[in-house]
């Protein structure tokens, strides 16, 4: 095969010495180089030196797991560049905006890709849990997987939360206002945990240091720790789900049937899904490339369109905090909107008892929902009430999210976005 | 794996490795792309135009393209105005266009000291045109137009006493004279009736507060405020002394420079300092020290400045004690001495005032002229009152009631004004309650005022 010139350069690179040293396996032109560019590399080991087929698929999959991942690195990476300018107190914060925008070389850009990477993940976050549940892929052996994942969605939350407050402008106070606000509705616990989030009563200098802490050290540490539980199990679990696959756990040999007097492979103490016991090697291809190459490629697409968004729109600043200037109306960030409208109707319901019952439900749904029919496919027709309930759901927040956000005016009243909100006149 | 697949691999790689390649390029072109740096070049292109000799030439073609800043850690600003306005400080630049001009006038303040949005507002940060000015959204300090500039001297300067600013001392002299704190609160003292001004320089602009004045309705609905018949002038005025109030207090340095050391401060001074306890001016006050009236005659400005600072520095042996004066301080006493004999201390001097001189003062001070009219003749409009539409003048006051009554009306107000027609909306003003604001010695000065206005000749012949 005549491989283009850098990749030839590559190639002679990757087989000197140096390049040998820093890869261990040069550009893999068997079979068995292949493997070992899998399992020699640290970052790619955890994924299989064989996949499905079928994993492979992308309108199975649609990839919505690895763009999240992706935007999360991508966040990451702007993450550390405006911690390089960033200053959390309340007199500085809102300035250093303005900086980044108008005096540091390609500030504005940094901050746009990272305000865009950050909603972007909220909704691929959102659209991955999807996924899984439309494809049945929580159930058997992936019970915890799908638990790990749900921490994974209100982490994601939780760090678009607590960055949201950084910037220090009137929408940024605001919305924290509101948005801790709906966590003090929670019945004994509600104030206490608002008043733990805040360092006080209301939105300050103390809650201005617990979000930054939060949002740069403790929420990202933890979920790069779950997103590499997350993966890990992604493997162990016998990767993607699939319609094919028995459903069998990894299963612990009895101690009476272990051989004696050895020290113990993996192969001899476990069964089922992991190890590749008896699989039908025709159905799976190398990782490297098919997988490897695919990954790259997906990367490169999702920093194209975040770069694309952050050159073409610039991410929201508004006033300085005020806390004597409330906004009317006053909302919460977008994916709490939906929250926010409940909370309208009942706070004690809306705000508590109705979020408390979804989370709960999705925690708890790989242990409720264990007939394996339909698994890995798209909409199965043995999954039709799972489905529907499902798709309830999530209209259900789709359309509150929306009137939240649209059609909501001054004093929370009805609007029709398509027209002039009314002129709010200050009262005398 | 086939070469097909192969050569897809590679062909995806090359698109998108080309697309994130164009859209970094893009971005970078677009973040080093600003409008500021041709305004820069073309500075650097009229100095070198400019340019006698060679090496004038060489340091006009070293000039950096670069932003420049004015930092004012104690105003709490980052001004980078002069990025595009290269030349204010050089005025062999008067008279060009715009950002390239030449600012007049800045000597008493310097730019390394006060920047530019201290007085013209906009947005000190921002690197654009259209930020830097600040009628953007999400600003909001928009430039004060040049016509009201006079407004920003307020932030640091006492208005009255301002001869640079004398449109700002009409608007406050409009202001305290025209009845406004009757209803609005400004600085802590006023009545409540209407919003409190203190921000209103930094919530309002210019056109919104001259409509307000001339039709306060109009702009903000059910107002109660009454139509003011301002002149053209002195509309002006008051929006100018109204956009001086951003209830921002000037810090340290700039705060030293509030008063102009004028004689009004010094009158104000001599009061507060309680000199008339050992001098005697326009016949009153204590025997201890020298008879002040003439001293202007007497003493040269150069030996009371160094006697406020010593006294007996210049006359030894004085028994007056060292005030620590401030340089300020003693420049606008000595001010006050010299201009003594011109000024009617009998009518403006508190303590050398009747009681009912002062009540008139008093009157005016807390705007009571705002409902009761100039003078107490009353005739400001209130809808729907019993008493002919209108806020009762004070006139006659002394026929209805005796002192006590009249005190306890003023401590106590009136909120519910009776109606001339019960279905109509109820009157919009009403009296507030004075007790907290008015007290003690003013508000038997007030009343003294008030009992004294009963016309003469028109004593109850009945």
């Amino acid at each position: 095969m005549n491989a283009p010139f850098l990749t030839r350069l590559w190639q002679k690179f990757a087989r000197s010495r140096v390049g040998r040293s820093i890869f261990r396996v040069g550009l893999p032109q068997s079979n068995l180089e292949r493997s070992q560019a899998m399992t020699s590399s640290f970052l790619l080991h955890i994924q299989p030196a064989k996949v499905h087929k079928h994993s492979l698929k992308a309108g199975y999959s649609l990839g919505l797991g690895l763009i999240s991942l992706y935007l999360f690195i991508i966040l990451i990476g702007t993450g550390v560049l405006l911690m390089f300018y960033y200053v959390p107190s309340t007199a500085s914060a809102y300035n250093t905006m303005k900086d980044l925008q108008f005096v540091v070389s390609a500030g504005l850009l940094v901050r746009n890709m990272h305000r865009w990477a950050a909603h972007l993940m909220v909704l691929l976050v959102l659209l991955h849990l999807c996924r899984v549940f439309y494809t049945g892929a929580y159930k058997r052996p992936r019970e915890f997987n799908w638990v790990i994942g749900v921490g994974l969605f209100l982490l994601t939350l939780g760090l678009s939360f607590t960055g949201y407050l950084l910037p220090w402008d009137q929408l940024a106070f605001w919305a924290i206002t509101v948005g801790t606000n709906i966590a003090g509705y929670a019945p004994v616990i509600g104030t206490k945990v608002k008043y733990v989030l805040l360092g006080g009563n209301v939105v300050g200098q103390e809650a201005l240091t617990r979000f930054y802490a939060l949002h740069v050290i403790v929420l990202p540490t933890l979920a790069l720790l779950m997103v590499a539980v997350h993966l890990w199990r992604v493997r162990k679990d016998g990767g993607l789900s699939r319609p094919d696959e028995s459903g069998e756990v990894v299963e612990q040999i009895p101690p009476g049937q272990l051989p004696v007097n050895k020290s113990y492979g993996l192969m001899e103490l476990a069964r089922g899904t992991s190890p590749q016991v008896g699989k039908n090697p025709e159905d799976e291809v190398f990782s490297w490339p098919h997988l490897v190459f695919r990954e790259i490629l997906l990367f490169l697409l999702v920093t194209a369109v975040v770069l694309f968004l952050a050159i073409f729109w610039n991410a929201p600043l508004e006033e300085f905090a005020n806390p004597i200037h409330p906004p009317n109306p006053a909302k919460a960030p977008w994916y709490f909107l939906g929250l926010q409208e409940l909370v309208s109707y009942s706070a004690f319901w809306g705000g508590v008892v109705i979020p408390g019952l979804l989370v709960t439900a999705l925690l708890l749904l790989p242990y409720l929902d264990r007939k394996r029919a339909g698994v890995g496919r798209w909409f199965a027709r043995e999954r039709v009430v799972a489905n529907s309930i499902f798709t309830l759901c999530l209209l259900a927040a789709i359309v509150f999210t929306v009137i939240g956000t649209l059609f909501r005016g001054p004093n929370w009243d009805w609007v029709e976005p398509w027209r002039q909100p009314p002129a709010i006149t200050e009262g005398h | 794996m086939n070469n097909g697949s192969m050569l897809r691999f590679y062909g995806c790689f090359t698109f998108l490795g080309l697309l994130v390649g164009g859209l970094v390029v893009l971005g970078y072109y677009k973040d080093e792309y600003r409008e500021w740096k041709d305004y820069q070049r073309k500075f650097v292109q009229e100095e070198i135009h400019r340019a006698a000799t060679p090496q004038q030439k060489a340091i006009a073609e070293s000039t950096p393209v670069e932003v420049r800043q004015i930092l004012l850690p104690e105003l709490n600003r980052v001004d980078r105005c002069t990025t595009c306005h290269l030349a204010v400080e050089d005025p062999s630049y008067g008279g060009y266009q715009q950002p390239l001009a030449y600012h007049p006038q800045h000597e008493q303040h310097p730019f390394e000291k006060f920047g530019c949005t201290i007085c013209h507002r906009g947005q000190g940060r921002a690197t654009t045109t259209a930020d830097a000015h600040g009628a953007v959204a999400h600003w909001d300090q928009p430039m004060l137009p040049l016509q009201y500039i006079q407004a920003s001297c307020g932030q640091c300067h006492e208005a009255a006493d301002n001869p640079a600013a004398p449109e700002l001392g009409q608007g406050q002299q409009l202001f305290e004279t025209s009845g406004c704190r009757g209803c609005h609160k400004l600085g802590g003292a006023g009545g409540n009736l209407g919003p409190e001004l203190d921000k209103v320089g930094t919530r309002r602009s210019p056109e919104w507060l001259k409509k307000h004045f001339l039709a306060p309705a109009a702009v903000t609905a059910g107002s109660a405020m009454p139509p003011q018949k301002f002149s053209e002038t002195n509309l002006e005025a008051i929006v100018l002394f109204m956009l001086s109030q951003t209830g921002q207090t000037a810090p340290g340095y700039y705060a030293s420079m509030k008063v102009i050391p004028s004689a009004d401060e010094g009158q104000r001074l001599f009061q507060q300092k309680g000199c008339i306890g050992c001098h005697t001016v326009a016949g009153q006050g204590g025997k201890v020290g020298p008879v002040l009236d003439d001293v202007g005659l007497r003493r040269s400005p150069e030996w009371m400045l160094q006697h406020f600072r010593d006294p007996q520095s210049v006359t030894p042996g004085s028994v007056m004690p060292k005030f620590g004066f401030t340089e300020t301080e003693a420049r606008a006493l000595t001010e006050f001495l010299l201009h003594l004999r011109e000024r009617n201390l009998a009518s403006t001097f508190p303590s050398l005032m009747s009681p009912v001189e002062r009540g008139r003062e008093i009157y005016r001070k807390y705007g009571c002229a705002g409902c009761h009219g100039a003078e107490a003749k009353g005739g400001v409009p209130n809808p729907n009152a019993k008493t002919a539409e209108q806020v009762p003048g004070l006139i006659r006051v002394a026929e209805g009631y005796t002192k006590a009554e009249l005190k306890s009306r003023i401590v106590k107000g009136q909120r519910e004004i009776p109606a001339l027609e019960p279905k109509r909306p109820p009157p919009p003003l009403y009296m507030p309650a004075w007790g907290a604001v008015i007290k003690d010695a003013e508000l038997d000065d007030l009343v003294a005022y008030l009992i004294s206005l009963k016309p003469k000749g028109e004593d109850l012949g009945f």
